[in-house]
């Protein structure tokens, strides 16, 4: 269960792991050298070129006090100049700062991305879709601000105030003490009110949080509510969530609001001790007026990078708590059976077998000690209950999940140590829960088979008798499947993931609830055409019902877990086991 | 520019920028005054930060002079202006703040009221992401803009008018330089706008296709692994960030230049000044305060002037984002849900030459039936052959292309919807919990409910065992934060959810799919029992639930035909359950 948005944000931002998450995210942000540095110097230049047109100012008004032309026009064209520098150092700084936070935003995208790939199948019980793709795609976003703007201003912030307060030093010590005097007072009046700031910010990033969920809620839920004519009910429970947002928000203005006049007070305070301090200096003959003018600039420049600061704590701690995030994503174990298992294997040709497989969920059992042997060319009628341990059987063979004890053999070799990858080139399921991919139905098989030609799928459909199903579609097989394929029937979805297994062509045919939403009269005509297609192959067919076990020669029963009975058809009829009882139910014939 | 209609539409192109405040100011109800306020507010503050580098050339002056009681007086001034420009910008930074929060709740509570109201093919034609993105992303991208102008855009534009008053003050030529560089600035602005807009449009599309491939790999996960094409998904997906990575780039490069031409124009023109202001004091003489007060006054324009570029991309994106809620907003495909409650019609059901179509395509035509009260029906029908849209035309989820379907004698499109879908409940085959416990969503229908009847509700969906053996029982959450429940599991509660609300017809559509067949025979059988004089109507393609049924319905080629002898017929379909071995024989 994922936790709470606050719950993380404490648990980021009390502990020294966010500070070791910055350290890692610094480490990345650095690999991209070339972009880096050229960053680094964009900003210490602009920095430099900052704090200098203040001098220049105010030696070209020395310059005019003392009708000194030249330097009038000397220090005229230097304040210029550190500005036309600026433009270009500001415009390398612009670049390569998108270019290290984009490039680290593709790099942490595409890696979390590539993990999901590698994570065990059990990984996506655990977490939820709307969970992982948020952090993939918004908190990778939160970054962007936080890297492109906050972190480049921060090291001009520093520099430019490391190089004003030399310079002021260096002009006149006295009065850069007079100068720096607001400086305690401004940074202290910003840390006091940090913890206020802070605690205001989670109180909106929680409201908000708040929002979207109740509102991808209702979004998904929009058919119970009207069902159930709710709908005022819903958007009063919204309308609470979203007055709590409002008055969060309210509060956090109020806050920083009051802080921005305060500032400026304190900035005007510096100014009205400069310049009455340095008339005094200005007397004793230790400066020009042209110096102080230089000063009055210099202390109003300190006030940007400060204030900036202060907004740099809120972006710092959203883009902690994202990229703690991704980098829990990207950090997660990968599927142990892919990274172990080595050996390559091309075809199949003896046998399947389960020695002694047992299988937990946690600890609760789903399989128990299953000893199975499934001969090349065998077909094989899974049944059993809801929650006999069926579908974890598939799981098993699909290499979904390993054995929590006992082995799977192929041809005799360990399971756990077959690469999974050639090993699934060998195998075509049909799942339980069809899914589909975004475009036309072609489309979507040719995700799979990109060389598959339309006329190709066309004839595969119909060889198999799907054809017939998707003829009350307005382009047939051309039709667009909207999102998750809801501009089909289940039934639909069902024969399309039938059909991609068949194009599939494999050794091992692994077929779970095919055709549970396709009707009798549909079933029928592919099960007619199915007998010749499987000739030659392994066919593991797993059902609660009993429409397509004509297909198959062995029938396997489960019962919470355990095989308890193992036979043909009229076998098993007529022993007196789970397969009968099932079987009389649904027939209605003595149950 | 010598095209009068070229002019204006550039003239329509800047003012547009604004367009989000004006769409914004419509949704303040009755706080459009704090909005004036703020702009009122904003003139006073523009005007005393623009004085203090005034006072500052004063001080400058004094101190040249060595007039020292001046000076002190100039530097209270200057504390005295601040403190009030400081007292008024707290208006204008929370006049702001409050604003364009006050927008984003009314807009919320907007978009969240028509979403309500919409009809069901609205859902279907928008995705789930689309409408959560819009909801939020796009509000606040208009809340963004509101707040940036009140609080930055409008005083920077009043600045710039205060500029050219205190300049021309100082001095006409100083206010004349300023004035010409003004133009610049905005052609800067436009053009930029201009060039980014097409990037940020591929942006959003982008970001759009990231989020649905993400939604398609994670769903799909078993697939992709099942036919192993990983490999390719992620070659998929790093195209699609490299794509998006390239157009930030673009914009970052128009962003480098144009952005920082803006403070290298205005400090071209600070150059300017200082250099004919340092040549007259020479010449004339005269103290260097008012040429300081001017270089100043550009050096404090210099930021703002900058931000505005920004505030360019945060009017486009507020821009955009406008244009999508306004599909929510628009008054297009809204059900009228009105209507007195409580009332309950008798569960009569007729349908009259009822004809259904999606886009060019009849699902179905001219179906005639009339089910009496207290009858259950089963409908069976191949795979898409119309069922469920058949099903869905009662509680009104679809409208019917022609023809009439009544209720207890009356025409369903008379009847209000509340009305309509307290005598209908329709339990559908994807099953969404709310979050909350489970008597939360039993009880969705009614909150006032017994506990008595939602666990005689629960029996007959057969998910009261499950629910008992679990150790918070009804409390038990579910839905994000709670427990897990299975696709069979969840089917049950909604069908529990639909019982307890004792609608007079029941329709089942599907709703049993991922119910295991022992128990689906269990809930039929209880439901025939317990729900006498409900109108049950079962869409199912399997022949275990028409045993229950009085009669059988099937769809077929567009038209309903009934199935009169259930016996032979079901034989007819028991067929394709038999097996090539002889099954039926073995029989006991």
């Amino acid at each position: 269960m994922p936790r709470s948005y606050e719950e993380e944000e404490e648990d980021v931002l009390k502990s020294e792991k966010g500070a070791k998450v910055f350290r890692r995210l610094v480490r990345q942000i650095l690999s991209h050298r070339r972009d880096s540095a050229y960053l680094i110097i964009a900003v210490v230049v602009t920095a430099i070129a900052g704090t200098l047109y203040p001098l220049a100012l105010g030696l070209a008004i020395n310059g005019v006090i003392n009708r000194n032309f030249t330097d009038l026009y000397i220090f005229g064209s230097a304040f210029l100049g550190f500005y036309i520098i600026q433009f270009f150092s500001n415009r390398i700084r612009t670049i390569s700062s998108t270019g290290v936070a984009q490039k680290t935003i593709k790099e942490l995208r595409d890696r979390a991305f590539e993990n999901v790939q590698r994570v065990p199948v059990s990984f996506f019980g655990k977490v939820k879709t709307g969970y992982l793709i948020s952090r993939i795609t918004n908190d990778a976003e939160t970054l962007s601000e936080f890297l492109t703007f906050q972190i480049p201003q921060v090291v001009s912030g520093i520099s430019t105030v490391i190089v004003s307060i030399s310079i002021m030093f260096y002009l006149d010590f006295n009065l850069t003490l007079y100068a720096l005097i607001v400086i305690p007072l401004l940074s202290g009046f910003t840390v006091s009110i940090q913890r206020m700031v802070r605690r205001n910010y989670l109180r909106t990033r929680r409201t908000i949080a708040a929002i979207t969920g109740n509102l991808a809620e209702n979004i998904s839920g929009i058919r119970a509510i009207k069902s159930f004519n709710v709908e005022d009910r819903m958007a009063t429970r919204f309308d609470g969530l979203n007055n709590d947002n409002f008055e969060a928000n309210l509060k956090a203005a109020r806050l920083s609001s009051i802080y921005g006049a305060i500032i400026r007070v304190i900035e005007a305070t510096g100014i009205a001790i400069v310049l009455i301090a340095g008339a005094q200096q200005l007397l004793a003959g230790a400066i020009s007026v042209g110096i102080l003018v230089s000063f009055v600039v210099y202390v109003q420049e300190f006030f940007d990078p400060v204030t900036q600061l202060s907004q740099l704590y809120n972006s710092y701690q959203s883009s902690m708590v994202g990229i703690t995030r991704i980098y829990g994503i990207i950090d997660s174990t990968p599927d142990e059976g892919a990274k172990a298992g080595n050996k390559k294997v091309e075809s199949f040709s003896g046998s399947i077998k389960f020695n002694n497989v047992s299988f937990y969920y946690g600890d609760s059992p789903a399989l128990k000690d299953i000893n199975i042997e499934i001969k090349k060319g065998e077909k094989i009628g899974i049944v059993g209950h809801t929650g006999a341990g069926k579908t974890t059987f598939s799981n098993l063979l699909l290499k979904f999940y390993n054995p929590t004890s006992g082995s799977i053999f192929i041809d005799g070799v360990d399971l756990k140590t077959i690469d999974t990858n050639t090993y699934r080139h060998l195998i075509a399921p049909v799942l339980q829960e069809p899914f589909m991919f975004r475009g036309s139905i072609i489309e979507n098989i040719k995700t799979f088979f990109p060389e598959a030609t339309d006329e190709m799928i066309i004839d595969k459909a119909k060889q198999f008798g799907l054809y017939p199903l998707f003829e009350n579609l307005e382009s047939g097989l051309n039709s667009e499947i909207g999102e998750m394929g809801r501009n089909l029937s289940e039934g639909q979805r069902q024969a399309i993931s039938i059909l991609r297994a068949f194009i599939r062509d494999p050794e091992i045919l692994i077929m779970d609830e095919p055709t549970s939403q396709i009707d009798p009269y549909s079933e029928k005509l592919i099960i007619s055409s199915l007998n010749s297609f499987l000739k030659g192959k392994t066919l593991i067919l797993i059902t609660h019902r009993f429409s397509m076990i004509s297909l198959v020669d062995r029938v396997i029963s489960f019962e919470n877990g355990e095989k308890v009975e193992e036979g043909t058809f009229s076998e098993l009829l007529n022993s007196n086991g789970v397969f009968r009882k099932m079987y009389n139910i649904q027939y209605n014939t003595g149950a | 520019m010598n095209n009068p209609i070229n002019l204006r539409r550039r003239i329509h192109n800047i003012i547009a920028v604004l367009y989000p405040l004006y769409f914004g100011s419509k949704y303040l109800k009755g706080k459009r005054w704090v909005l004036y306020s703020v702009i009122s507010i904003s003139i006073i503050t523009s005007a005393t930060r623009l004085l203090i580098p005034v006072l500052i050339g004063d001080a400058v002056s004094s101190i040249q002079s060595l007039n020292f009681a001046t000076l002190e007086y100039f530097a209270i001034l200057i504390l005295i202006v601040s403190a009030v420009s400081g007292f008024f910008q707290f208006f204008v930074n929370y006049g702001s703040q409050y604003i364009s929060q006050l927008y984003a709740y009314g807009m919320r509570k907007n978009i969240f009221d028509h979403l309500m109201k919409k009809k069901f093919l609205f859902f279907e034609t928008q995705t789930s992401g689309d409408l959560l993105s819009r909801s939020t992303m796009d509000v606040d991208a208009t809340r963004n803009f509101i707040m940036n102008t009140t609080n930055q855009l409008l005083p920077t534009l009043f600045m710039i008018l205060f500029s050219v008053v205190f300049l021309f003050i100082l001095d006409p030529i100083y206010s004349l330089i300023f004035i010409v560089t003004v133009p610049a600035l905005i052609l800067t602005g436009v053009v930029f706008q201009r060039k980014q807009r097409l990037h940020w449009r591929k942006i959003r599309t982008y970001y759009g296709d990231m989020n649905e491939e993400l939604q398609e790999n994670i769903v799909g996960n078993r697939v992709v692994r099942g036919f192993s094409i990983e490999d390719e998904e992620i070659k998929k997906f790093s195209s699609t960030t490299n794509s998006y990575f390239d157009e930030y780039m673009d914009v970052a490069r128009l962003r480098g230049f144009y952005n920082n031409l803006m403070p290298l124009t205005i400090s071209i023109a600070a150059t300017a000044i200082l250099l004919y202001g340092g040549y007259t004091s020479i010449i004339n003489a005269s103290q260097v305060g008012n040429l300081v007060a001017a270089v100043n006054i550009f050096s404090i324009m210099t930021f703002p002037i900058s931000f505005l570029g920004r505030l360019i991309v945060f009017s486009e994106n507020a821009r955009a984002g406008i244009q999508r809620i306004n599909v929510v907003l628009s008054d297009e495909m809204q059900e009228d849900i009105q209507g007195p409650n409580r009332t309950k019609h008798s569960g009569d059901l007729e349908i009259k030459n009822v004809s259904f179509q999606r886009g060019k395509r009849y699902i179905f035509r001219g179906v005639n039936l009339k089910i009496p009260q207290g009858e259950i029906v089963c409908i069976t029908g191949k795979t898409a052959s119309g069922k469920s849209s058949f099903v869905n035309l009662i509680p009104r989820f679809y409208e019917p292309t022609s023809g009439i379907i009544s209720i207890g004698g009356r025409d369903i499109s008379q009847i209000s919807l509340s009305e309509l879908r307290r005598t209908v409940a329709l339990v559908p085959q994807e099953i969404t919990l709310l979050s909350g416990t489970i008597m939360d969503n039993i009880t969705l229908s009614d909150t006032t409910l017994s506990t008595e009847a939602v666990v005689k509700a629960a029996r007959i969906a057969d998910i009261g065992d499950f629910v008992d053996s679990l150790p918070e029982k009804y409390n038990t959450r579910v839905g994000e934060r709670g427990i897990t429940l299975s696709g069979g599991q969840r089917q049950r509660v909604a069908i529990a959810r639909a019982i307890v609300a004792e609608p007079k017809i029941l329709i089942l559509d599907d709703a049993t799919s991922s119910v295991d067949p022992e128990t689906e025979l269990e809930i039929l059988k209880k439901v025939k029992e317990e729900m006498s004089g409900t109108t049950v109507l079962i869409v199912t393609h399997r022949d275990s639930a028409i045993k229950f049924a009085d009669r059988v319905l099937r769809l077929q080629n567009g038209s309903v035909e009934e199935i009169f002898d259930i016996t032979s017929d079901l034989k007819g379909i028991t067929d394709g359950y038999t097996f090539n071995n002889g099954g039926d024989s073995n029989a006991a």
